[in-house]
């Protein structure tokens, strides 16, 4: 047995004429990332092994640890660079020393389990054959295209090659990952063994197995069919029909990719590679991606809770959720799906099976997508225990109260459970609009009360609003973040006020939207403008979707709470009054079949609408409704309800799912320039209204110092 | 000389609500039939989930897929893995069996918290194929080539798919070939019992269940589930008791077992049925540690076999047993629980307690005396709720230690008939006063 020395990021050992590579050598990390100094020692091992190459068998490359082969290249690296040409060149680098991997001419075998993502992928990729991990902790993917990127290190070129044209756009372009077993099923990995197994079978893959495996008949077929310019035209065009549907064009990214990968068909290796690159170097600096890797960072940010620690921290492990209407349900979902045995309480058996049939349905829609068994189903659903009384309380840390909002009812609520609850037990409230300070009153021990506020519908929101106030004591606030963390949920500590954060800075988007309605825009302009700009529904189809009369009655809340610029439109209280509530009542500002499907714009709430039309630019549309959220986030910040402007646009991208690409809601406004927003400002506030355009203090005192929001 | 035993308690009983198969019940698979209860049970009381010694649970019909339900009961409860838990096969008396273990255990020191019950989900038991259909599925498994599998093939009948319906082959005895029903027609006609009394006994089933549902009398005792194939749907009550049963009603039925000249019909005997039960058994030091009130304690149990083919009088020959064992005399019993498998069957069951020659028949020395209708299945019986083979054992103390709870009585005995011919009787005494 000969030893090399290994270096300080990846281990090195020769044994039996073997070669055995391991990555995440010496170091403390979970996460094993490409960084500079990995890469560089990769590099000098390929120029050693291509010189042993007659006397090696086989390489085999593994990982040092068990929940990790590659996690990618490392982001901050890639944050890092700063013109179009360095990013380029840095693509242009990974790119080669992968090349010099796939030129080896001794045979190498990539044993993947755990994480294998991004730049960790592309390396596989270039090994002559991948055997993987075949539990579900192995997940392989290139995630690019989320953060705005393009694969730079030949994993555009190598993927089709592996898994045919057609898997691997469905996996470059939606970055999705693929788990287990699947990798084998679809050619991903030649075979899959339980991890701790990898190693030793590696050996067994230095014959090219994937080339000698006897395709069957369809497989041959298939290639044959994909295997041509033509047929590969037609897949790229329905694969850019796709991504235009989803997208509505806004993404660059996708599109690029598309467009690098169709114009490299057919030629070299090289000269693909090198347009990978100049892609690569193109969007890594470009806004979009600068945009998507800032909410990257500020989503990792966000798991860790920077706020007063405490020792006291209690571990939520037992649920309950008090109300089952659509809200409790979906809180007894996630408390379901998170192993917490809830007790869902109502008055009657009707509520509870309303409760029962939401959690049921979030359930049974991730069986229909693959992401739980039919047991799990059985198992979780089973473990929610709808009940009329308050049997079982004592046992458990938390509690989720989701009745209707009403004070009195509230308040009398906590007053209740209060007798029924161990002295450990946190108790939050859901509500969306009322006052956390005085809900608080009506507790006993209120240092154990915060508000939760989940938006809905709870299975696709990731964000939750944790409301303090006066009495609140630390240990709350810090146990209920990191219990929001671990269910998978994005928090953000928001002080007590009307609205709190997101609702506060959502509600003059949706005013602005009525009073343009009332000016006689119309309600198809008006949605479509906005979706253009990137929000995921417009306005009306939002107050749709929100309940008319809900909107209306938060509405009511921040206009009692702010004055003037909050006033409302009276538009709403017209629909209400002809039971129009939106989608629940299949009619709103758009009819809705059974399914909840729009089927069209409602004449009815047409012929309630100015008659004469007036045409606004799609950008003016936008400006009006975009322009008093960035005033009234200033507000925000002045009156300290969160504490950073990271924070506001954390809230709106996973609290309303705000344009992703546009980096968030301030981030876009220091994008669009102090100046003009203030020029804007002052012309909306005189050629339209005085109030709801009036610039705040706060804002105007930053323009004029020109400070930009994030440097505050 | 014997071991010298401790008091087992009885802290808390719960059951499913019961509905007849292919009901309201049957998306439910048998473990989720017996883990929430628990779960319940583990809540009300406190208990931490790594504190529980043993959970044992009555099935018969086990589900291929959950060998050993007992286990998979304890771990779908959410109780700490390292609790063990098995299962146990009495026929009709699994739950009652699983009892006597629990009782065992902590009388003897060795355990001193243990749920023990049964569960039976009859809408779910399997169908199982053929035997010539199972050997043509081996042949195939076993052929390598595509002649050898056409072969195999080829030897295909259509008879081969008629299924074997699990329940029917199980309520079959195989010693005496009859099938339950058979064996209650065999004590109807030797000891004489009319259609009409039978036809009464259903009736005052239904309406005695009827009345406890409607005045919520088994609200302590059942535990709503989540139904349906979307588990979106709350049941809280039996389904099957008829509020529009009559006499006439009943006599319209035709009998089942023997429809020439037979007197039993489906109508007065007790259907097949999906439901789970669940009780809580503890220690004295267990009562300590957790601060926990009992409800009753487990005096003690008798298992006793006969003849299959008169199956029905098991309950006879096991309370006969239970009263000697314990020097209790059915004067002592303030309330009995004894399962109506079929009408025929209980009122033979009475007939041995005052008829010397029946007695004599079954070689029983002591005539016990007239069972007290009032005292009998106060709230119904398993004509009217049915009877989930695996859980009806432990369902009737379930029943029993509620009501004596309600009436502050003090004895009460549970017995049932079990197919193969046994009876088993269980006798507890209500703590709460």
């Amino acid at each position: 047995m000969t030893s090399e020395k290994s270096g300080n990021k990846i281990s090195i050992e020769f044994k039996n004429k073997i070669a055995y590579i391991g990555f995440g050598y010496n170091d403390s990390k979970s996460m094993t990332v490409l960084d500079e100094e990995t890469l560089n020692e990769l590099d000098q091992y390929a120029d050693q092994l291509k010189i042993k190459a007659n006397e090696l068998d086989g390489i085999i490359f593994f990982s040092h640890k068990k929940n990790c082969f590659l996690a990618g290249a490392d982001i901050n690296l890639i944050a890092s660079m700063n013109t179009e040409a360095e990013a380029a060149e840095g693509a242009t680098l990974g790119q080669k020393i992968f090349s010099k991997i796939d030129d080896l001419k001794t045979p190498t075998v990539c044993c993947v389990h755990g994480v294998c993502m991004g730049g960790g992928l592309e390396f596989a990729l270039s090994c002559k054959n991948i055997i993987s991990g075949e539990d579900n902790k192995t997940s392989l993917a290139l995630p690019e295209v989320k953060l705005g990127l393009i694969p730079g290190f030949g994993g555009t070129y190598r993927l089709p090659l592996r898994v045919g044209l057609p898997t691997a756009l469905e996996m470059i372009l939606s970055g999705k990952t693929i788990k287990g077993r699947k990798a084998k099923r679809i050619g991903l990995s030649a075979e899959v063994y339980p991890y701790e197994k990898l190693v030793e079978f590696a050996p067994l893959y230095f014959k090219n197995k994937t080339v000698n495996k006897e395709k069957k008949l369809f497989e041959k077929i298939e290639d044959l069919a994909q295997d041509n310019m033509i047929t590969k035209k037609i897949i790229f065009q329905k694969a850019r029909e796709n991504v235009l549907k989803k997208t509505k064009g806004l993404y660059q990214a996708p599109l690029r990719i598309l467009e690098t990968m169709e114009s490299g068909m057919g030629k070299s290796r090289n000269s693909y590679l090198e347009m990978e690159s100049s892609s690569f170097g193109e969007l890594c600096v470009s806004k979009q991606s600068q945009n998507l890797q800032h909410i990257f960072f500020m989503n990792e940010r966000s798991k860790k809770y920077s706020g007063a620690t405490s020792d006291n921290d209690l571990t939520l492990k037992r649920g309950a959720v008090l109300g089952a209407g659509t809200m409790g349900g979906g809180i007894a979902w996630l408390m379901a799906d998170n192993d917490m045995f809830p007790i869902m309480k109502d008055l009657n058996e009707k509520a509870l099976n309303l409760g029962l049939k939401q959690a049921s349905s979030n359930f049974s829609g991730a069986v229909k997508r693959k992401k739980i068994s039919l047991d799990e189903f059985e198992r979780k659903m089973h473990s929610i225990s709808a009940q009329l009384n308050f049997s079982g309380f004592k046992n458990t840390d938390l509690i989720i109260e989701a009745v209707v909002e009403k004070m009195e009812i509230k308040k009398s609520v906590f007053t209740e459970v209060e007798n029924y609850v161990s002295d450990k037990c946190l108790i939050t409230s859901n509500t969306s609009s009322l006052s956390v300070e005085e809900m608080a009153s009506s507790l006993k021990n209120s240092s154990r009360f915060a508000g939760l506020h989940f938006f809905n519908p709870v299975h696709r929101m990731p964000l939750v609003e944790i409301i303090t106030h006066e009495n609140i004591a630390p240990e709350t606030i810090s146990s209920l973040y990191k219990w929001c963390i671990k269910a998978k949920k994005t928090p953000v500590v928001v002080k007590d006020g009307p609205g709190f954060l997101v609702n506060r800075i959502l509600m003059p988007f949706l005013n602005e939207a009525g009073y343009m309605l009332e000016e006689g825009v119309s309600i198809e302009d008006l949605d479509k403008a906005c979706e253009n700009f990137g929000f995921p529904m417009g306005p009306c189809r939002l107050l749709d979707e929100v309940g008319i009369d809900v909107g209306s009655k938060v509405a009511k809340i921040l206009y009692d709470g702010f004055g003037k610029r909050m006033k409302p439109s009276t538009f709403l209280n017209k629909m209400i009054d002809k039971s129009l509530l939106g989608r629940k009542t299949n009619a709103g500002f758009y009819l809705y079949d059974e399914k909840g499907k729009v089927e069209s714009v409602n004449d009815e709430v047409v012929s309630m609408l100015p008659t004469k039309n007036i045409k606004l630019s799609e950008t003016e549309i936008q400006m009006r409704v975009v322009l008093p959220m960035i005033n009234e986030a200033s507000f925000v910040l002045d009156d300290k309800i969160v504490n950073s402007s990271e924070e506001v646009d954390l809230g709106l991208i996973f609290g309303i799912g705000f344009p992703p690409f546009r980096g968030g809601l301030l981030r876009y406004a220091d994008s669009l320039g102090g100046d003009k927003i203030k020029d804007l400002l002052n012309k909306y506030s005189e050629s339209v209204d005085n109030e709801r355009f009036k610039i705040s203090p706060y804002l105007s005192n930053l323009i004029d110092k020109k400070i930009k929001l994030y440097e505050n | 000389m014997g071991l010298k035993l401790k008091d087992a308690y009885i802290v808390d009983a719960r059951r499913t609500p019961q509905a007849k198969a292919g009901l309201d019940l049957k998306d439910v698979p048998a473990p989720f039939l017996g883990s929430y209860l628990i779960t319940k049970m583990m809540d009300e009381h406190q208990i931490p989930t790594d504190q529980v010694d043993e959970v044992i649970m009555g099935n018969v019909g086990s589900p291929a897929k959950y060998p050993n339900i007992g286990r998979v009961i304890a771990l779908e409860a959410g109780l700490h893995k390292k609790t063990s838990g098995y299962s146990v096969h009495r026929n009709c008396a699994s739950g009652m069996e699983a009892l006597s273990h629990a009782f065992l255990k902590v009388a003897s020191g060795r355990s001193d918290l243990i749920f023990a019950g049964g569960v039976e989900s009859m809408s779910q038991m399997p169908l199982i194929y053929s035997k010539e259909m199972t050997e043509l599925f081996t042949q195939l498994m076993k052929s390598k080539t595509i002649p050898d599998k056409l072969k195999a093939i080829s030897t295909f009948r259509p008879p081969f798919l008629s299924p074997i319906i699990a329940i029917v082959q199980g309520l079959t005895d195989p010693f005496c070939g009859l099938n339950m029903g058979q064996t209650a027609e065999l004590l109807a006609r030797e000891l004489n019992i009319s259609r009409e009394e039978q036809d009464a006994w259903a009736l005052r089933s239904h309406q005695k269940l009827i009345k406890a549902r409607d005045e919520g009398r088994l609200d302590d005792e059942i535990v709503p589930l989540a139904i349906g194939e979307k588990l979106s749907k709350l049941l809280s009550i039996d389904i099957g008791p008829r509020a529009d049963s009559s006499l006439e009603k009943l006599a319209k039925m035709k009998p089942y077992f023997d429809k020439k000249s037979g007197t039993v019909t489906v109508a007065n005997s007790c259907p097949i049925t999906d439901g789970g039960s669940a009780l809580m058994i503890c220690s004295e030091e267990a009562l300590k540690k957790y601060n926990l009130e009992p409800m009753a304690r487990i005096v003690d149990y008798h298992f006793h076999g006969l003849e299959p083919e008169r199956m029905g009088m098991g309950p006879l020959h096991a309370m006969d047993g239970a009263f000697k064992r314990t020097n209790l005399k059915l004067e002592d019993m303030d309330l009995m629980e004894i399962n109506e498998a079929f009408a025929a069957q209980i009122i033979a069951v009475k007939k041995g307690f005052t008829e010397r020659k029946v007695a004599d028949f079954f070689n029983i020395g002591t005539l016990w005396g007239e069972i007290d209708d009032e005292k009998l299945n106060v709230n119904g019986g398993a004509i009217a709720l049915g009877h989930p083979v695996g859980s009806t054992g432990s369902r009737l103390i379930v029943t029993l230690a509620h009501e004596l709870k309600k009436r502050k009585a003090k004895y009460g005995i549970a017995s049932l008939c079990i197919g193969g011919g046994q009876g088993g009787a269980c006798i507890i005494e209500n703590l709460v006063k």
